[in-house]
């Protein structure tokens, strides 16, 4: 670093984790922060665009999507709302164990908060197989009695799509999680620093509230439908 | 790639060409300087493979029924076109080479905020511009660069999940960029670097890069979405199985109408720094340009619905999109009024860039007055899908960014390099572009207005003489296209040295030696004047 | 930096009321309100998020820019909605097929 204007006072934070062309440390984390916001801003339009397609068909057909709807597994689909609101919380425990300098409580945390993320695709993919069962799975066997056919078929479709991209981006959550605690292990965070707990956080709780929105419109809908 | 040793300057530093050399310092380099001239070499290739096809479309509308090729083959000729030029030429061009190795210097920083992420977005895209390349080796697409469903999704027979999913992977890379460059401007600005002593470039830069960040993703999973339909079978968009094809239209455009804004914005920002240079004066209205910039990329984001007026979009839906296409006009017309203003009463000089930036203002000036026409509903009924439409957004991408990149290669070149182009010869070939593009587009506004159908392989023996003069055009064009790949690859070796600033403009960039060193400036700058500040730089000059 | 952002008894009753909006929420479900049955998931999913946003991923306390960014994200997400919507709602509107 020949020239760097290192900026010291700046709370005491460890010199070599500011990379070289950063200026100072703060700048580095709020660099990171904001990519990381940035970066979720484009899950936004990513998700989006599949939430203006659901809702343009759902408008269309709304019986067929209440239909398609009340296949769901309110239970499970509850019991996995909870599990992940859970995992949240124990992520975002996991940043204040970071930020404190606790690192046996971040280690904790982190491994429950993947063990939830397992738990919540392993009762996914019961779900996945129920609906299987049910010939509720399009493209692999799909069968419906009813005159709409083709329009709870689309229920379907979306059903799969978006959970499905939502259980991808899970397992993405888990694998930079174990990145995290690889790092943690590896003694690379203190209380000085810990920027990329936090950022993997960020991504893990937007994960969550995607699928808040997800149980929101195939899970809710078909409820009043049965009775 | 061999990069000969430039004579050191100074002997106290080496600049970032020299620094180390070889295959791997080159491909695993984080330096967003070395990742701009990556992103130069892999746009001019695209550049070039779709040139030749546009070229052999040219040559086959020699004659009526058509000179060379069988209709399905025309039909992949000009989907491979579009494909190629808009996602793995246009997108990337300005961005990709000029932004990665301008914004950091222009704001006094050492890199971009993620210089990892930078290179891993150079692989993205040359991932997807395989993936796609290969697919048209393979057989090619014939759906036009649009994907409309549902030919692309359940008739075409061709390689569409290929072409897409190379799109797919390429979108990331533009993301990357996008969040890059919106994370670089905020956080890395030198110490007096405000937003309002910023040049006008990055305003630009900043705005295109919102666009990239907010439109790519929908494109993404629109793709995804043909793709899902193509392969699984299911009814997304196949109107029997319930779904709607003006929904993909909807999503496509949502897209890819701000996509334009991505090709145009920054060639506008090259020509907002080209003009005050060589008008030897601030630029007019520092402030409206900026902000017009970001005005462009938000009422950008409104219109999408003119390219449906005929597709089945509603007739109220259709008076709102009109209205709000007219508002793009707002912003557009401030920056070429505000430009034309900087050249009043300024010593202008001809220098190469300056020509570019000249015949960027008109060529856009009726690119973008076309598109006026074409936000009416009326009229846009009378011309859509003719050859009007293709000749308007080639006024656009090609008499608009595309002079603003060879305009800007030429203004950077000496900075890049740190030799001189000939510029004798460079004059000339901006004269040949500039006659060669009108000769090829304007014949084509007169043949859509005639009624001749965009995407057609053959047509009436009364539209000939167009087709040839347009013809002839496109291989003058062609020749101003391959002669400064010519001179610049030989003045890469056998130019003048630049020296520091050869047309003693203002900015950050200017003040590092050329080329610049591998971190961008010996000491960290500090930025003390307004952009464009002429005067406060005539007194240093002096007083130094 | 030293100072947690957040404190942890702020987590736990963010936590709590969570879950209880998706107690709440599933149960309303079971209503019969028509078009509001879709119209109230979202709102409470809504409040949900952002209480997962705000507290969760601390967007209250980071730098206003971050704010921005997320309420600029929604908005341009609700651009695309409303606008493609203004197609879907007013076709039938004239008396002419298609239209």
């Amino acid at each position: 670093m020949p020239d760097m204007v290192s900026n010291l006072s700046g709370g005491g934070h460890l010199p070599s984790r500011v990379r070289d062309h950063f200026r100072t440390a703060e700048q580095q984390r709020e660099s990171e922060m904001l990519g990381m916001w940035i970066f979720l801003a484009t899950e936004v339009m990513f998700f989006g665009a599949l939430f203006v397609a659901f809702t343009v068909y759902r408008t269309g057909y709304p019986q067929a999507f209440g239909a398609g709807s009340a296949d769901m597994n309110i239970v499970l689909g509850s019991i996995n709302t909870a599990i992940l609101i859970t995992s949240s919380l124990t992520m975002a425990l996991a940043v204040h164990a970071s930020e404190v300098g606790n690192q046996r409580w971040l280690q904790v945390l982190l491994v429950l908060t993947m063990l939830l993320g397992c738990v919540f695709l392993a009762i996914k993919g019961v779900e996945y197989y129920q609906h299987y069962l049910d010939h509720k799975m399009p493209a692999v066997w799909f069968e419906y009695s009813g005159a709409d056919g083709s329009k709870v078929q689309m229920f379907f479709v979306f059903y799969f799509f978006m959970t499905g991209l939502h259980a991808l981006h899970m397992l993405v959550g888990i694998g930079v999680l174990l990145v995290i605690l690889g790092r943690s292990l590896a003694g690379s965070f203190s209380a000085e620093y810990h920027t990329p707990v936090a950022v993997a956080a960020l991504y893990w709780s937007f994960v969550d509230i995607i699928w808040v929105f997800l149980f929101a419109i195939f899970y809710l809908q078909g409820l009043h439908v049965m009775r | 790639m061999t990069t000969p040793q430039a004579p050191p300057a100074a002997p106290s530093h080496i600049d970032y060409l020299s620094e180390r050399q070889g295959i791997w310092p080159w491909l695993l380099t984080t330096d967003h300087k070395r990742i701009g001239l990556l992103y130069t070499a892999s746009i001019t290739g695209f550049f070039f493979i779709g040139g030749f096809f546009a070229l052999l479309m040219r040559l086959h509308l020699l004659e009526p029924k058509g000179a060379l090729f069988g209709l399905e083959t025309y039909n992949k000729l000009f989907t491979m076109h579009g494909i190629i030029m808009v996602w793995f030429f246009l997108i990337p061009s300005i961005p990709g080479t000029l932004g990665n190795f301008l914004i950091p210097m222009m704001i006094g920083a050492k890199d971009l905020a993620f210089p990892k992420l930078n290179l891993a977005s150079w692989y993205v895209f040359m991932t997807g511009g395989i993936v796609t390349l290969y697919s048209m080796l393979r057989g090619g697409v014939d759906t036009g660069w649009t994907f409309y469903v549902p030919f692309s999704t359940t008739y075409s027979t061709a390689y569409v999940a290929g072409a897409a999913i190379g799109i797919f992977i390429a979108g990331f890379s533009s993301i990357m960029t996008g969040l890059n460059f919106i994370v670089t401007i905020h956080r890395m600005r030198a110490p007096g670097m405000t937003w309002f002593r910023m040049p006008i470039f990055l305003w630009s830069m900043y705005a295109t890069s919102l666009v990239l960040v907010l439109a790519t993703p929908v494109l993404a999973i629109t793709l995804l979405m043909v793709i899902f339909e193509r392969l699984f079978r299911v009814g997304i968009f196949d109107p029997s199985l319930g779904g709607d094809p003006v929904l993909f239209q909807h999503m496509f455009w949502f897209y890819s109408h701000p996509a334009v804004y991505i090709m145009i914005l920054p060639a506008m920002a090259v020509i907002s720094e080209i003009i005050p240079t060589f008008s030897r004066k601030p630029i007019f209205g520092y402030t409206a340009v900026a902000y017009s910039s970001l005005g462009i990329a938000v009422v950008g984001f409104l219109v999408w619905g003119h390219h449906m007026f005929v597709a089945g979009l509603s007739v109220y839906s259709a008076m709102a999109f009109s209205f709000l296409s007219y508002l793009v006009a707002i912003p557009s017309a401030i920056k070429v009024f505000n430009w034309t203003a900087t050249m009043v009463k300024g010593s202008v000089s001809w220098d190469t860039p300056m020509l570019y930036a000249i015949g960027f203002l008109g060529l856009f000036t009726i690119g973008g007055m076309t598109g006026l026409f074409l936000a009416a509903l009326g009229i846009d009924v009378h011309v859509t899908d003719t050859y009007f439409v293709v000749a308007h957004f080639h006024y656009i991408m090609v008499g608009g960014a595309v002079m603003g990149y060879l305009g800007g290669v030429h203004y950077w070149w000496p900075k890049i390099s740190g030799k001189m182009y000939p510029e004798g010869l460079a004059r000339l070939s901006a004269l040949i572009v500039f006659i060669g593009f009108n000769l090829t587009f304007f014949p084509q506004f007169i043949l859509g207005y005639l009624g001749m159908p965009r995407r057609y392989a053959a047509y009436p023996d009364e539209f000939q003489f167009l087709h040839v003069l347009s013809t002839a055009g496109a291989t003058i064009l062609g020749v101003g296209y391959i002669l400064p790949l010519c001179y610049l690859i030989w003045s890469w070796k056998y130019g003048k040295p630049a020296g520091r600033n050869p047309w003693r403009a203002t900015g950050l960039e200017w003040q590092t030696s050329s080329p610049p060193p591998s971190h961008n400036f010996e000491v960290t700058p500090v930025c003390t004047h307004p952009a464009y500040d002429f005067e406060g730089m005539k007194e240093e000059l002096e007083l130094a | 930096m030293a100072e947690p952002i957040v404190r942890k008894r702020t987590y736990w009753i963010v936590y709590v009321v969570l879950l209880a909006l998706t107690l709440l929420t599933v149960l309303l479900g079971y209503l019969h309100m028509g078009e509001f049955n879709m119209v109230v998931a979202i709102a409470i999913a809504t409040i949900q998020a952002s209480l997962i946003a705000g507290f969760f991923m601390h967007a209250l306390y980071e730098a206003p820019l971050v704010r921005v960014v997320t309420v600029g994200g929604v908005i341009w997400f609700l651009i695309m909605m409303t606008l493609t919507l203004t197609d879907y709602h007013t076709r039938g509107w004239l008396p002419f097929p298609g239209k």
